[in-house]
């Protein structure tokens, strides 16, 4: 693999036949192609090799939900107090790269107390440095090269040329030269990897609050045995739920598929929930959605339900009348959600605003509650300011409208054509002048709105944009915005 | 099967017989499957359409409404949403309308259930592309609240009905809209509508964009258009909504033509007094034709 590095193309990685002809990562193509003319050279993919590293990376979520990648190569698990669950540290590794054998990787791993030293070890170390977890990190560094701590390649030329190469040879060197010369990140570095000095580990995706698991000894593929999963873990979840007394917002059924790939399929609530029948017809809906989409290839091997959002969900007594009713809306809303998305079912929303097409919007029923719809400040400012009456339709976005004649140049259409169909107008209303947003630079000129009724009877909400009485700018143009019974 | 050990047996009194082979029939058809059951019944408030329709609409049951052409949408919308104003208000008609109707015919329309006050707009992507969406702040001036209303875009056919038939069956539900092109639906489909709207208490309401002749399983079938406002008032600027309304199939009775006024403070269609002389007859049953 080749890769541009300043103006050199650099041979990045090799394969094992390369290696056996001498050449490694780091030399140029030029001298490579000079050796060995035969040389295929494939150009770095970055994108693909970042997309690799996640893929990787969602696997390794099987075991544990603290993963964080490690770019270019790496991918760090963090496996405190779930090693035992696979039978200790040791075989959690071994678990772990018999996986990625299969997956046609070749992978070298190493556990340390820290991030600084599993990835020295992990990058650098031999097989016993790997092996040997619970060793004392000075012994177990000190033969390292120095770039095993994680150091800019600056500060690594600049050590190698006073003669620094080995963690080992810098271990005992008094601190503030050290620090004064080559910066304070070396030191920091060099205590993260002795474990003098914690360093978090971000998690690539957010651990959730609650979480249920299964795995099986034969890989499942047929939706009603994943539903019934579903089910299980939805009513193992239930007992935590209702003894912190919460309720699930929004959950995800992450599917690990045998051959590394997972699927995850996330479904929302408009009330925080610990059902296990409605959470599995939640997911009814959303696998009916998919439908092909989720490809069992050849069986998944653990599934695992995540609350991602949890809310408090008093215990209450579902008594009779609207109560009842609204859960029933409630469960409605979230199967139509699950189905067919969550941004498809929608409520209406008065926003703050005079400009028609910005002045109500659809948001997602889930997400919305009561009070915020904001209908009843629109009703006062509408009494307040006499708006007329507005067409019950409003087109996606105004249309132009042609051939349209006017018998004074501020009045209403006399006739006008709009897709298509000339439409000769028999009463108007208006004009009802609404100021553009002059605030802003792509505000737009003001509108004359008029309501008008054409020969059929079609009433129509048509605007002008612009005025006459300004010359500077370019001449009106009119606009279909509404329909009206 | 119980019907043919019946016809088997000999017949003793015709009368009593044929009530008891119509208590079968309606037992086999099940809720909603024909006339008469289809729940309460909603009233227009009108005692010209609601004498031809019986008394109302029957407000468990399937309904469908085209638009007269595909520009008339909005009207359709209109009478779409005006029926569910009625279906899911708490007030109830003025009795007075109820009086001016022939007695016995208005026993189901009194009560509807006070539960059930919102209403699910389900439309085709295309046809919002098309016609528009429902504008909130329109929504007041038909008399909907628009809190009550929570819409659904669905982005096939297919899925409009799916989600029809899963709100027909929710009880918080009171009117369920499903607006889409009159295309590919099939009696199946409008069928298992008719039941879920029967299994539940909302009424179901398919609004076709433009007028379609398919058989269907619908109990009536409205074809909806604008009408002009009266010329009288020319100058005097647009008025209420009015539209055309042809019932062109009705189940329960006569077919009939209006040109009607949504008048929405009081919650009523007004049949348009001052228009012109009538618009076409019903076509299919002129002897039929009720006359406003």
């Amino acid at each position: 693999m080749v890769g541009k590095r300043g103006n050199l193309d650099l041979l990045l990685a090799v394969d094992v036949a390369a290696e056996r002809l001498g050449l490694a990562a780091g030399l140029a193509l030029a001298q490579a192609r000079a050796m060995h003319p035969t040389l295929t050279a494939v150009p770095e993919d970055q994108d693909a090799d970042a997309r690799l590293l996640d893929a990787i990376a969602d696997t390794c979520q099987r075991y544990t939900p603290l993963v964080a990648v490690d770019p270019p190569d790496g991918i760090l698990l963090d496996i405190g107090g779930c090693a035992h669950l696979f039978g200790g540290e040791e075989q959690l590794r071994d678990d772990l790269l018999a996986r990625m054998t299969c997956l046609g990787l070749s992978a070298r791993a190493a556990i340390a107390a820290g991030i600084g030293a599993a990835s020295a070890a992990a990058r650098f170390g031999d097989a016993e440095t790997m092996a040997d977890a619970s060793g004392e990190a000075r012994k177990r560094l000190a033969p390292l090269p120095l770039p095993a701590l994680r150091l800019p390649d600056e500060t690594v030329a600049a050590l190698a040329r006073v003669g620094l190469k080995r963690v080992g040879d810098i271990l005992d060197l008094p601190r503030s030269p050290l620090a004064a010369r080559f910066g304070a990140d070396l030191l920091r570095q060099l205590d993260r990897a002795l474990g003098r000095e914690d360093e978090p580990l971000t998690p690539r995706l957010p651990v959730p609050p609650y979480v249920a698991e299964k795995s099986f000894h034969e890989p499942i593929a047929r939706e009603e045995d994943v539903l019934a999963c579903v089910e299980r873990l939805a009513a193992r979840l239930e007992t935590t739920l209702t003894a912190r007394g919460a309720g699930a917002r929004r959950l995800e059924l992450a599917l690990f598929r045998t051959d590394g790939a997972v699927k995850r399929i996330a479904v929302g609530t408009s009330r925080p929930l610990r059902d296990p029948q409605a959470i599995r017809a939640l997911f009814v809906e959303r696998l009916a959605a998919l439908g092909d989409e989720i490809d069992p290839g050849f069986g998944f091997d653990l599934a695992r339900l995540s609350v991602l959002n949890a809310e408090t969900c008093a215990d209450e007594q579902i008594s009779l009348g609207t109560r009842e009713d609204q859960v029933g809306l409630d469960r409605l809303i979230d199967r139509l959600s699950a189905r067919l998305g969550r941004r498809r079912v929608s409520r209406l929303v008065a926003r703050d605003s005079h400009i028609p097409e910005l002045a109500a919007a659809s948001v997602p029923a889930q997400a919305i509650t009561r009070a915020e719809f904001g209908w009843d400040a629109f009703r006062r400012f509408r009494a307040k300011a006499g708006l007329s009456q507005r067409p019950l339709r409003l087109l996606v976005k105004p249309e132009p409208i042609a051939d349209v004649f006017a018998l004074v140049p501020d009045g209403p259409p006399a006739r006008f054509r709009w897709r298509r169909a000339l439409h000769e107008v028999v009463r108007a209303e208006g004009p009802e002048r609404i100021e553009g947003a002059w605030w802003s630079e792509d505000g737009g000129p003001a509108r004359d709105y008029f309501h008008v009724e054409d020969t059929a009877g079609l009433r129509f909400w048509l605007f002008r944009a612009g005025l006459y009485c300004d010359t500077t700018l370019s001449p009106p143009r009119w606009f279909m915005h509404g329909l009206y019974a | 099967m119980a019907t043919g050990r019946l016809s088997s047996s000999s017949v003793a009194q015709p009368a009593a017989r044929i009530d008891q082979l119509r208590r079968q029939l309606g037992a086999l058809e099940g809720p909603g499957g024909h006339a008469g059951e289809c729940g309460a019944l909603l009233a227009l408030g009108n005692p010209a359409i609601d004498g031809a329709l019986g008394g109302g609409l029957g407000s468990s049951a399937l309904h469908e409404i085209a638009a007269a052409r595909e520009a008339e949408v909005a009207a359709a919308s209109v009478f779409a949403l005006a029926l569910a104003a009625r279906k899911t208000s708490r007030r109830r008609a003025p009795p007075a309308i109820a009086n001016s109707c022939k007695a016995g015919e208005h026993d189901g329309a009194i009560s509807v259930p006070a539960s059930g006050l919102n209403v699910i707009w389900i439309a085709e992507d295309l046809s919002l592309v098309e016609n528009g969406a429902l504008y909130g702040p329109a929504l007041d001036g038909i008399g909907i609240a628009p809190e009550r209303l929570i819409t659904v875009a669905a982005a096939h056919t297919r899925e409009v009905l799916w989600a029809m038939e899963e709100a027909l069956r929710c009880r918080a539900v009171g009117m369920v809209i499903g607006e889409m092109r009159p295309r590919g639906i099939d009696q199946v489909a409008t069928r298992r509508l008719a039941l879920a709207a029967a299994a539940g208490s909302a009424l179901g309401l398919i609004l076709y964009t433009a007028p379609d002749d398919a058989p269907s399983a619908a109990v009536t079938r409205w074809v909806i258009g604008a009408a002009s406002s009266p010329n009288a008032e020319r100058g005097h600027g647009i008025g209420p909504p009015r539209l055309l309304a042809r019932l062109v199939r009705n189940r329960r009775g006569p077919l009939g033509t209006w040109i009607v006024e949504w008048n929405s403070v009081e919650q009523r269609f007004e049949l348009a007094t001052h228009s012109k002389p009538m618009a076409e007859e019903a076509f299919d049953r002129p002897h039929r034709t009720a006359v406003a």
